[in-house]
Order: structure tokens, then C-alpha cells, then sequence
């Protein structure tokens, strides 16, 4: 990702920390981490409360080392979520959002398959631009967000909903206890994204 | 115009000013500003009428006809049942209500909704930097430990927290919100920290998201709560069918789980069942069994099991988690009581729960136990007399300097026989007596009438002795002098004294101890 797509991501970031930090529960709650994927996958931001998260520069250039980025994650997922033990409560399962404009460049299967050993809340895959392929997107998760044009306004959009998807709100009565793990559970996404399906 | 259809208007690019028809009244329409983004609800899309003074809030999803009937309902019937007779101002102020229903020409139901009071926004927001400024103060802002704690990067500045005095206040309206609610038969379903707005600076609270009431039997409940606020027996429930008989959903007696968290919640700053007792190896599973089918009280007087574990809990959750330092008993015996039975006895036995009415005489009751703290950086101000002979403030460890007059209330049983009311009154320099105290008759709640608010006399240490103006009090007289004291004149207030309040029917008796000595 580079020019207005890469710029876009930062204030996207930048904007959804500033609105989580202004939301109660966010501040209680949420912890977060930031993975940057382009010739290596590296973690920029370890997983950091709110409060003292720090936004750092983020870059990616060049390559999609999506295999890797999924592989990353994965371990930092089984480093920093804390698990429940007998005696200590642990982390609710994370919530992952990947967003690629790209193709991915290395083996991204061996990536995936260590990924889907993990338990996610959900995963939520953001194509951005045309270049992006989301039918692969699909393979790693069902709900696959397509932004036809990767550029500042449908960024900020999809950003938007997801700080929208991290606060808490009433539970609807259901019927039966199924766990709900698809888009059901979110809110709504704005008119501009496309949910592939 | 037709009134059937939506009209347009086009003022400035992207900022369009609609108009939609009121359902209650025909001929009537609303306007509202549609700029694309509406904020947005769990299950609403809301806009701003033109002016800011009201917002139209449209259901994204379509609604039956039960709840369409029941919105209707909403607006109208129990509109004018809750404002519009004797009183109805009073409760204005607790509630934000729905006004009017509207419906668009494509079958979009939306509710006219008053904006709450600009006291219910952010002055200052966060100590540090402007950005919760302006923003609306849902209770979570003042029910974390977080969000007070000195260090805390996004703190709340000192100017937006009150006292601990305020959230005795703000616990009296929101029980009074709920006791108005079951009184007329209504539950709210979905109270919590989201739902209520606080303010601690002027002590006022606003039951929002008021559309979700339940009438039992006549239109079920379309959300099982915020979690957190969901009665244990919704959530144990909640994998069964909806129409399962053993199903259990919101209705009154679970408010009467929501309704004590959330005090707990504003006076201790922790919640009453997230403690340290992990009931199952899956995070999930541990969260929903932990709030539902084996929830349990973290101050159990007996079960010490879900006591919150001092090594695992976040330093800025403390010393409110410290539960060790500041038990659930500094509330006072008569919350620490319907505690209990909210949260031991009643915690899997709904019917058990204490009612809204005995929350908000608990609250009250225990204002009158209250003593300021002498020490001018004490964060909290003021603490409840905990019975002990040289009291404490129990946050910042500030004895008590000098003596302490404890008036302990009774009621004339049969002629010559009192008895005690339960109901003490512990005086501070400059405290007020009122005809609540006086007379058994007047009860302390919210159809008070403006003359009784009015002190009928007040306690002040004169002259190195405590003493009690009388101002109002036509009867008062000193039992153990025997001697009457007229208005305008004062009377000793001396350890083992007597004095009769009022000889008049319902007249209390006080009897002062000296504490502290």
C-alpha cells in the first residue's frame, strides 16, 4: 500500500483510537495491537490498553506477505490474549481485521492454517481497491468487506464501523443459544461498503 | 404536502432537512436533519430536529404490529398516565420519553425523543485533553474506578465527578425512575449504565431508551438486557427457544437485579459479581456462567470464593477493588442489608429481590448517617457513621474530631410504649432537621411538597456544646428536662437526652448518644 490508500489507513487508525478513547466501555475493555504486512510481517504495536496506546508510523511497501501476517498474528495471539486458568480469568477472544489492497506474495496457506487454529470472535477481511482479491479473502474469513475505490473517504468509513463494532450495546433476545459469529453480530456497515457473500 | 410522504428539502450540500408525519396526530410533521450519518443505536438510527431540542429516532429493522401498538402506547396512554396529572413535572426529569411516533412513506416507525438536558454533557470531560468535551455523560463514565483514579491517563477531571454524597442522590432518582415504572405496572428491561445519563455535578439522573418497556403478558421484551445488568436467570436461560416455557426474560424482577448493580456499581465503583472465581477453562463459557447460572456475590458473607484476586486486578481499578478496604458495609447497614438480599438471597430468587421503593428509603436513610469528612483533600467528602465509638472516614482514614451526637428515632407504638424506628440521624455542624424526622406521617420521597422541604430546625456546635435551633417546631420538648422549647430558642444536645419532636399524631421521639467522646 502506498499513497493515498497507506495515508488513508493511518487516519483511519488514528481516527477509530480516538473515537474507541472516548467511549467507556472501549477504555475498559479493549486492548490493541497493530501487525503491518508488505515484504515482512511485523508487529509495530504490541498489544496496548487504550490509554496508553501510542499511534506509531505505519508502512507497507512493496510485497503482501499476507502468510506471514497471518502466521504473526497467530503467535501473538497465543503470547499476549491470555488464556483462563483455574485460578485467573482470561482475555475474551479477539476481534482481527485485516486490510490488504494487494495480492498476497508469499505462501499464504501455511499462514491461513496456522491462523484458523486460533479462536477469533470474529474476522473481518477489508479488500481495499481493485487489486484486492476478496475471493480469497473469503477463504480466511466469511465476512470479507469490499471498498471498490481504496481511498480516503471509504477508509474512514469502514474504520468508522469498526470502532462501532468494538463498543457495547443491548443483547436483542435471540432465539436458541446459537453462538452468532457472522455479520449478524455487528452493526450494520455504512451504504458505501460492500459486504461480499 | 401530502401527509403520507416523505418531503424533501435541499439546504446545503449533504445536509438535507426531512419531514416526517406524527402517527398520534394527524396534520402534524416533524423535521429532522438527515446529513447521511445519523448516529447510530443498538437498534435505532437518530437524527436532530432542526433546532436540537428533540431527535427522531428511526428503527432500522421493520416493527410488528405489537410494537407498533406498543410505541403507540408509549407515547399516549402512558405519556399522559406519567405527566400529564399532579406530579408529572417532577418525573419529567427522570425520564427521557418518547413524545410522538412518526412513520415514513416507506414504512419507517421512528420515535420523537426530547434531547437531554445540557447538564448530561461532558463540561470538561477528561482532566487532560478535550475529548469527551460535549459528549453525553452515560453512567459508565462514573461507575469504573478507571476513569476517577489520580494517575489515570484519561481520567475524568476532578470538576465532573461530584461527591460521594451525589451518587447517594443520583441511586434516590433512578430508583424513583423504576418505582414509577413498576407502579404503573411497566418494566424497563434493559437498565443499565448505558441507559441511565448522570450528572454528579448538579445530582441528576435520566432514564433514556425508555421504548423498551415490558408489560408483562401483553408485549414481550426484544432485548434481554446489557451485559453486565442481565438478571443470572436471563442469562442461564438464554440458550432455550424463545417460546420455551422455562425461558426466563426481562420483566420487573429483573430491573430488581439492574437496579442494585448500578448502585453498587456508583457507590463502590466495582461490579457486585466479577470477582476472581473462574468457572470454566473457556473464556466465553467462564463469562456467561460467572454473570448467570453460578454468579456470585464477591462480598458473600460466607462463600469468599469470587473475592477479586489483589494480584490480578488492574492497578487503576484500585482501592475500589480492594474489597478488603472498602467492603460493601461502608455503605451503611441498611444498604448493606437489601444488598444482601439482592445479591445473596436474591440473587437466583427473583421474587426475593428488594423492590425500587426499598432502594430509594435505604438511599435515603442513609444520607441521614452521613457525616462530611474534615479533610479538605478527602476525594469522596463525606462517608457513612459506621457505629464505632471513634469514627474513621473510611477513604482517606481521617478520624472524626470531637463528639459526635447520634440520634436514634422511635415511634409511639401504643400510649407510652415507643418503640424504634430503625432510622438514625447522625449531626454534623450546620445539619438541617426536617418534617420527615419530625413526624412519621411525612414520608421522605419525591410527592413532597415544597413547605416540607423546608428545614424545621438545624444543629450547630455553639459555644464548644452542640445545640439544636428550633425554628418550626410548634411541640418540641425536652423529655428528660421536661421543658418546652419554644421556636426561636435552642436546647442542649447532651448524651442520654430525650426530647419529643412533635406532640402531634405520628410525633417522634429522638434519643441522642454521644459518640466519639
Amino acid at each position: 500500500m502506498t499513497g493515498e490508500p497507506i495515508e488513508a489507513v493511518k487516519n483511519g487508525v488514528q481516527v477509530m483510537i480516538s473515537s474507541l478513547r472516548q467511549n467507556p466501555q472501549a477504555i475498559e475493555t479493549a486492548f490493541i495491537s497493530i501487525i503491518t504486512f508488505d515484504s515482512e510481517a511485523k508487529q509495530v504495536v504490541p498489544l496496548t490498553d487504550l490509554a496508553s496506546f501510542q499511534m506509531v508510523d505505519i508502512r507497507a511497501t512493496g510485497t503482501t506477505s499476507l502468510g506471514e501476517a497471518l502466521k504473526l498474528v497467530s503467535t501473538c495471539i497465543d503470547n499476549e490474549v491470555t488464556k483462563t486458568t483455574a485460578e485467573q480469568k482470561g482475555d475474551w477472544k479477539p476481534l482481527v481485521f485485516i486490510m490488504t489492497d494487494g495480492i498476497p506474495t508469499d505462501d499464504w496457506q501455511i499462514g491461513l492454517e496456522e491462523f484458523r487454529k486460533r479462536k477469533t470472535a470474529f474476522t473481518v477481511a477489508c479488500a481495499a481497491g481493485s487489486a484486492a482479491d476478496s475471493a480469497l479473502l473469503k477463504l480466511i474469513t466469511e465476512n470479507v468487506v469490499s471498498l471498490d475505490t481504496a481511498d480516503s473517504q471509504s477508509i474512514a468509513k469502514f474504520f468508522t464501523w469498526v470502532s462501532a463494532s468494538i463498543g457495547v450495546s443491548s443483547t436483542k433476545v435471540e432465539d436458541g443459544g446459537q453462538e452468532v459469529t457472522g455479520m449478524g453480530e455487528l452493526p450494520p456497515p455504512p451504504a458505501e461498503l460492500n459486504i461480499v457473500t | 404536502m401530502s401527509q403520507s410522504s416523505t418531503i424533501t428539502f435541499f439546504n446545503e450540500p449533504g445536509k438535507t432537512v426531512k419531514s416526517v408525519p406524527s402517527i398520534t396526530t394527524p396534520g402534524k410533521n416533524y423535521q429532522y436533519v438527515d446529513n447521511g450519518e445519523p448516529m447510530r443505536g443498538g437498534m435505532k438510527d437518530v437524527y436532530f430536529g432542526p433546532d436540537k431540542s428533540y431527535v427522531v429516532a428511526f428503527y432500522r429493522d421493520k416493527q410488528d404490529y405489537n410494537s407498533r401498538e406498543r410505541l403507540k402506547k408509549l407515547v399516549t396512554q402512558y405519556y399522559d398516565s406519567f405527566f400529564n396529572r399532579e406530579g408529572g413535572e417532577y418525573y419529567k426529569e427522570l425520564y427521557c420519553w418518547p413524545t410522538d411516533m412518526v412513520e415514513t412513506s416507506d414504512g419507517k416507525v421512528g420515535l420523537v425523543v426530547p434531547t437531554y438536558n445540557k447538564n448530561f454533557f461532558f463540561k470538561q470531560g477528561y482532566a487532560t485533553s478535550e475529548g469527551i468535551k460535549g459528549k453525553e455523560k452515560q453512567g459508565l463514565w462514573f461507575a469504573s474506578a478507571k476513569f476517577r483514579h489520580p494517575q489515570f491517563a484519561l481520567r475524568l477531571d476532578e470538576s465532573e465527578l461530584g461527591n460521594w454524597l451525589s451518587y447517594f442522590q443520583i441511586c434516590v432518582k433512578i430508583a424513583r425512575g423504576v418505582k414509577r415504572l413498576h407502579a404503573a405496572g411497566l418494566a424497563h428491561s434493559d437498565l443499565s449504565y448505558k441507559n441511565v445519563l448522570i450528572d454528579p455535578v448538579s445530582k441528576s439522573a435520566t432514564i433514556i431508551d425508555i421504548d423498551g418497556l415490558v408489560v408483562p403478558g401483553l408485549y414481550p421484551p426484544d432485548v434481554i438486557g446489557t451485559a453486565d445488568f442481565i438478571a443470572p436467570e436471563v442469562l442461564a436461560t438464554k440458550h432455550l427457544a424463545l417460546r420455551d416455557p422455562t425461558r426466563k426474560h426481562a420483566n420487573r424482577t429483573t430491573d430488581l437485579h439492574a437496579l442494585p448493580v448500578m448502585i453498587y456499581l456508583y457507590l463502590l465503583y466495582r461490579h457486585p459479581l466479577k470477582g476472581g472465581k473462574v468457572n470454566s477453562l473457556d473464556t466465553e463459557q467462564d463469562d456467561l456462567l460467572s454473570m448467570g447460572e453460578k454468579a456470585l456475590f464477591i462480598e458473600h458473607p460466607t462463600d469468599h470464593s469470587n473475592q477479586p484476586k489483589m494480584d490480578q486486578v488492574s492497578k487503576w481499578t484500585l482501592p475500589w477493588a480492594d474489597v478488603a478496604k472498602l467492603p460493601y458495609t461502608i455503605t451503611g447497614p441498611y444498604l448493606k442489608a437489601l444488598f444482601d438480599q439482592a445479591f445473596v438471597t436474591g440473587l437466583h430468587d427473583p421474587n426475593q429481590r428488594p423492590n425500587a421503593d426499598q432502594w430509594e428509603q435505604a438511599l435515603l436513610k442513609t444520607t441521614d448517617l452521613m457525616q462530611p469528612c474534615s479533610n479538605p483533600k478527602c476525594q469522596q467528602k463525606w462517608f457513612v457513621f459506621d457505629n464505632t465509638t471513634s469514627p474513621t472516614c473510611p477513604f482517606c482514614g481521617t478520624p472524626v474530631k470531637g463528639t459526635l451526637p447520634v440520634l436514634d428515632l422511635y415511634f409511639e407504638f401504643k400510649p407510652t410504649v415507643w418503640r424504634p424506628e430503625n432510622h438514625r440521624l447522625m449531626v454534623y455542624h450546620n445539619q438541617y432537621l426536617f418534617q420527615w424526622h419530625v413526624n412519621r406521617h411525612v414520608v421522605r420521597n419525591e410527592k413532597l411538597t415544597d413547605e416540607q422541604k423546608i428545614p424545621v430546625g438545624y444543629f450547630t456546635f455553639h459555644h464548644n456544646k452542640w445545640v439544636f435551633v428550633n425554628q418550626k417546631l410548634t411541640s418540641l420538648k425536652d423529655l428528660t428536662e421536661d421543658k418546652e422549647i419554644p421556636v426561636n430558642t435552642m436546647v442542649d444536645i447532651t448524651d442520654g437526652k430525650k426530647l419529643l419532636l412533635s406532640t402531634e399524631e405520628g410525633g417522634r421521639v429522638v434519643v441522642i448518644t454521644m459518640a466519639n467522646k
